[in-house]
């Protein structure tokens, strides 16, 4: 049979393309319009659900950005990024992108093109009445080429449609052999699918087969390009004048109803939330509770991808996969209470899954509201922090020895603390001599409650600062009250809002201009919540930094090999990643670790976990110290007292570790430089 | 024909089983890793309960070992099994075919620098027992300048899951209150603490140390663990612990802390394990063949082990290991290991 | 027995008898750890809201096996679930998770 397209005349009365059924209609269609029906509703209730559940200031600020240039210009550049090209899973791991992002796009270029097709060759049929539902896709079997008045634009889409389904085909080959041998494409462990999951999965493969099929069988009565009609030659080839079209089409509606009814219970629904968490998300809109309002927006734009799988430092050990965020949205989703509380309490709250997440899903940040909703009503007393007199707790760097807090127990008495002191104080107090602090401070130094446990690091920094000539005040010499992030890690938002509120005032009355901390943890929750007005938040690896590349502080440069561990809540937790490898770099020579940035492991000692056990936690550290090792440093720097005391003790205990690596703190090597 | 006899370690194990070895007839090696022999005993001063001058029990030992090869500065190349011998060779060029091995490769302290929260070496005036003892020998130490109130840290390394090790190391209590009644002596006008979470004083003559520490010396103990050290502006150390009994947080000002390091296995396990392939449980130390009735013999025929290789032991229980070990050494080399032909069976049956 | 009138003033005396072992194994049962604790003071030593008030999870521990829920959650009130506690047990328990455990368990009505 000649291929009939291969003639080009074109004559402009003449139609191109033949409406083949007057009635627009085949049986074989109804497969998927009540599937399509069904979603297309399930998703409109949905949609009009969530954002009523939504309150209302949220929903008018979601109008409003919508209208923002900047915000505007954002959500655009998302939406085809990230849903469409999936830019952030080709910048990680390139073949998984592509795999991804060929059925994604290929398959939304398929739908366009396929309606843009009606449009211009049978505009009639976009009416919805008259099959403007299923006409785009069905395109070639309801209609004909007509014989010898191809058109070169007709060829063209042809060539398109052809194109990107050979592109999808692609994709959904790789994304077979993905669940053989993952590996491959980058991924050491894949989600498990639920039921749900399976039944759309598998109807997703087989969509784009048998649309190859169905459309090369109709190949030489409707037309087709370089993929279906050497398509049809074979089969006619091998099966001679018999083509089983309908079969064919038949099949493939079903395959597409089959996965627009599975979808609303699947992982696929993301395809479609996740614009609107998108739109949210930049609107500035976060979820406070788990499951209700926003968090479902968020719930559902997770798309079950499976890459936190191998982003979660638990996972080093294969019994920790039940824990991850993957599985942790899909139980909020089934309202399983006891698994999502046992998943929420476990998470180190490393944040990495959130950095790797394609779609942004801030998984952590719904954990946290979790663990909210069961501990932020535990009662707690902090009456005692609201008479601590603020100014006398600062001292300055001439004090000597002795406290300066002189403060009424109310709690104290209660429990029965009523002796009077031997200096005469009146029951109930507990006294010290009070010292008022003589010179306003230009930077307050902030230890934390970690860092007193590490005292290198107290002794270091305060050598970089009389090195440099800093004035400064060491707020808790004796010890303080702790910064409030481990209260709104565990979920204890309440408590937590009661301590930054005694901090917060302390802090604005000392009059200092600059604020350094030493732990990242304190860093963040000082930066992101405390809202001091007028005084600048730095880390001490930032404040040190300024201090060498100003010339304050002189140091020397060895070659000294180091590696730099990120520490989560100072990397992904606040964006400062250059600055302490500027400085180190003056001290020494940096080596790489194989994973750093914001790909770095957590340490294994992060506060945030509530129920991980010591075993587990140094499974985690071994894991961390042997990406750290591979450049083979002589020293680890770490610039958070946390990860210092892990690695150190993970370090020590390791019988496996053959050379012997110093694990020091930031400010130490730089003093000792 | 002298059987010869390899033992690996100086120190008092080995000295004792070595003069026991040779006094009945067998060719004794002795190697030891370091310059000296001796062990830790050469490092102390007096031991505990009856304040007895280490140097005269030393003595002792190596007069008893006079006429054992012993080289030092030597450890073990490589070793290879024969079928009931085995061929030794040794980093000095030697090599010895010896029919027993008794591995008494003893302990090491923990590094008190790990536990970073007490801030050895990070603050002036924070000392290990070790330091305390050779300043006792020597007299000399720089942190040591008339110190009014001096604090013994108890259980530093031992019973702590956080620096790896999770038993009691046996003797450091009965330590902390010998050197506790020691630096009383040499600063009479001192006030001294011992901070500790139990008081393991089990042997004879340890609770009358104990009393004596109290009674004539005034030492004060409280049940407590010291959690975290910090240092004051004029070098002095601010300590806190909380004083369980009377259920309160607690801290002093101490001129002077002196930490209780434990006992871990020594370093060399690690190489020794490998070279005779022996076992070694989760705690570090070496297997034996049954904790209460073989405790001198390995799994292993042929391979013995006394002293602290086995575990944490105070000297005269090191010493009477050491005998313990010799009097197995000779059964085997009389019972079992001459008879050529019947020696697996023999092996299986009583080793 | 003859009720002589000793029982002008409530006993001071801990009462074991009193101890609720069904609750003690609800906690336990989340935290396995409560049972290893030995007493050493080094939470309470390092306890960072202990400074300003009574707060000790050594104590709460001993109250709670002393039948004396009550002070159990006194003496953790003002927890500020630091962590200071949790690196420095020597015997590895989970602090924060026996505190925010003990809270849950005890109380509820």
């Amino acid at each position: 049979m000649t291929p009939l397209f291969n003639l080009l005349a074109a004559q402009a009365e003449v139609p191109e393309v033949i409406d083949r059924i007057p009635s627009g209609f085949s049986y074989f269609v109804i497969p998927f319009t009540v599937g399509i029906v069904f979603f297309l509703c399930w998703i409109g209730v949905g949609c009009v659900r969530l954002l009523r559940a939504v309150p209302r200031t949220d929903r008018l600020r979601l109008w409003k950005s919508l209208f923002i240039p900047k915000t505007a210009a954002k959500n655009i550049k998302e939406l085809f990024c990230d849903c469409l090209f999936h830019v952030k899973i080709w910048q990680r791991k390139p073949l998984l992108g592509y795999m991804h992002s060929a059925i994604a796009f290929g398959w939304f270029m398929i739908i366009i093109l396929g309606h843009i097709e009606v449009a211009l060759f049978v505009p009639a049929r976009l009416n919805v009445t008259r099959g403007g539902l299923f006409y785009p896709i069905f395109y070639r079997y309801f209609v004909w080429m007509n014989p010898g008045h191809t058109t070169l634009r007709g060829a063209f889409f042809f060539f398109l449609m052809d194109f990107f389904l050979l592109y999808i085909l692609s994709g959904i080959a790789l994304a077979v052999f993905k669940r053989f041998r993952s590996i491959v494409l980058g991924m050491r462990h894949t989600t498990k699918p639920s039921f749900a999951d399976r039944v759309s999965l598998y109807s997703l493969w087989m969509i784009f087969p048998l649309r190859l099929l169905a459309e090369s069988f109709t190949a030489d009565l409707s037309g087709g390009s370089f993929l279906t009609i050497p398509v049809n030659q074979f089969w006619h080839f091998l099966f001679g004048d018999k083509l089983w079209f309908m079969p064919c089409w038949w099949a493939y509606s079903i395959c597409l109803g089959l996965f627009f009814a599975a979808m609303p219970f699947s992982r696929y629904m993301h395809i479609l939330t996740e614009v609107l968490w998108i739109l949210l998300r930049n609107a500035g809109i976060k979820p406070n509770h788990p499951r209700k309002g926003v968090a479902e927006a968020e719930i559902y734009a997770c798309s079950s991808c499976g890459l936190c799988l191998d982003a979660c430092p638990m996972n080093v050990q294969k019994k920790n996969l039940k824990f991850s965020s993957v599985y942790f949205i899909r139980f909020l989703r089934r309202h399983n209470e006891k698994k999502i509380n046992a998943i929420a309490d476990k998470c180190l709250m490393c944040d990495k899954c959130h950095a790797l997440c394609p779609v942004g899903v801030d998984a952590p940040a719904l954990r946290r509201a979790q663990r909210a909703t069961v501990n932020n009503s535990l009662p707690y007393d902090y009456s005692y922090l609201g008479s601590v007199v603020s100014k006398d707790t600062v001292r300055t760097a001439k004090d000597t020895g002795a406290a300066a807090e002189l403060r009424p127990y109310s709690a104290a008495a209660k429990r029965g603390w009523t002796r009077p002191g031997s200096d005469g104080c009146p029951e109930g107090m507990v006294s010290e001599p009070i010292q008022p602090y003589s010179s306003i401070p230009e930077v307050l130094y902030f230890a934390g409650c970690m860092t007193h446990l590490t005292p290198r690091i107290i002794k270091s920094v305060e050598k970089v600062f009389e090195a440099a000539g800093v004035e400064y005040a060491f707020a808790d010499r004796d010890g303080g009250i702790c910064c409030g992030r481990p209260l709104m890690l565990a979920g204890k938002t309440d408590a937590a809002a009661a301590t930054i509120a005694v901090n917060k005032k302390m802090i604005q009355e000392s009059g200092c201009s600059t604020l350094v901390l030493s732990c990242p943890i304190c860093f963040k929750v000082f930066k992101e919540e405390y809202h001091l007005e007028g005084i600048k938040v730095v880390h001490y690896t930032q404040f040190i930094n300024e201090l060498i590349a100003s010339g304050r502080l002189k140091v020397e440069k060895t070659d000294r090999k180091m590696v730099y561990h990120d520490p989560c809540e100072l990397g992904r937790g606040c964006g400062v990643y250059l600055e302490p490898r500027a400085a180190l770099s003056q001290v020494g020579t940096l080596v790489k670790a194989s994973k750093e940035y914001d790909e770095s492991i957590c340490c294994g000692g992060s506060l945030g976990s509530l129920t991980l056990d010591t075993h587990d936690r140094t499974k985690i550290s071994e894991a961390s110290l042997d990406s750290l090792l591979v450049g083979k440093p002589e020293t680890i720097v770490t610039a958070c007292p946390l990860c210092l005391k892990t690695f150190s003790e993970a370090v020590s205990n390791a019988k496996y570790l053959t050379e012997t690596v110093q694990v020091k703190d930031f400010a130490e090597v730089v003093c000792e430089h | 024909m002298k059987n010869n006899i390899l033992i690996i370690g100086g120190g008092p194990a080995g000295l004792e089983a070595s003069a026991q070895l040779q006094r009945m007839g067998y060719n004794v090696i002795l190697i030891e890793r370091s310059a000296k022999l001796g062990g830790h005993l050469a490092k102390w001063d007096r031991l505990f309960p009856d304040r007895v001058p280490a140097d005269e029990v030393l003595g002792g030992l190596l007069r008893a070992a006079e006429g054992v090869k012993c080289f030092t500065d030597t450890d073990i190349r490589a070793i290879n099994r024969l079928e009931k011998s085995y061929n030794v060779r040794l980093t000095n060029g030697i090599t010895v075919l010896s029919d027993a091995v008794l591995v008494a490769s003893g302990f090491d302290l923990f590094n008190a620098v790990r536990k970073e929260e007490y801030g050895y070496g990070i603050y002036n005036q924070v000392m290990t027992n070790a330091d305390l003892e050779a300043y006792f020998k020597t007299g000399n130490d720089k942190r040591i300048e008339n110190p009014k109130k001096i604090g013994f840290v108890h259980c530093v390394g031992s019973r702590d899951e956080k620096s790896g090790c999770r038993s009691c190391s046996k003797v450091c209590c009965a330590t902390a209150v010998k050197q506790a009644i020691e630096i009383k002596q040499a600063f009479p006008q001192a006030e001294v603490f011992c901070f500790y979470m139990d008081l393991r004083l089990f042997g004879r003559h340890y609770e009358d140390l104990y009393l004596e520490a109290q009674k004539e010396y005034g030492v004060r103990f409280i049940r407590g663990r010291v959690a975290e050290v910090s240092e004051n502006y004029d070098g002095t150390l601010l300590v806190k612990a909380e004083d369980t009994v009377a259920s309160k947080p607690l801290k002093v000002t101490l001129d002077l802390l002196v930490l209780m390091s434990g006992m871990r296995p020594s370093a060399s396990v690690k190489e020794l394990g490998e070279h005779l392939g022996m076992m070694v449980e989760e705690d570090g130390y070496f297997s034996v063949r049954s904790g209460i009735s073989a405790g001198q013999r390995s799994p292993q025929p042929g391979i013995f082990l006394a002293g602290a290789a086995t575990g944490p032991k105070t000297l005269p229980e090191t010493l009477a290991d050491a005998r313990a070990a010799a009097m197995e050494i000779e059964r085997y080399l009389t019972e079992i290991f001459p008879d050529a032909r019947n020696y697996k069976q023999l092996v299986k049956e009583r080793w | 027995m003859v009720d002589f009138g000793f029982g002008l003033v409530p006993s001071s005396r801990i009462n074991l008898d009193l101890f609720d072992k069904e609750k003690y194994e609800e906690l336990a049962a989340m935290e396995p750890d409560v049972r290893i604790c030995m007493a050493c003071g080094s939470c309470t030593a390092v306890c960072t809201a202990g400074k300003f008030v009574p707060t000790s999870l050594r104590e709460a521990i001993e109250a709670i096996k002393n039948a004396n829920s009550e002070k159990a959650l006194q003496m953790l009130e003002s927890c500020q679930l630091c962590g200071k506690c949790s690196m420095v047990c020597p015997r590895g328990i989970n602090t924060r998770h026996l505190i925010l455990s003990i809270t849950k368990v005890y109380s509820k009505k």
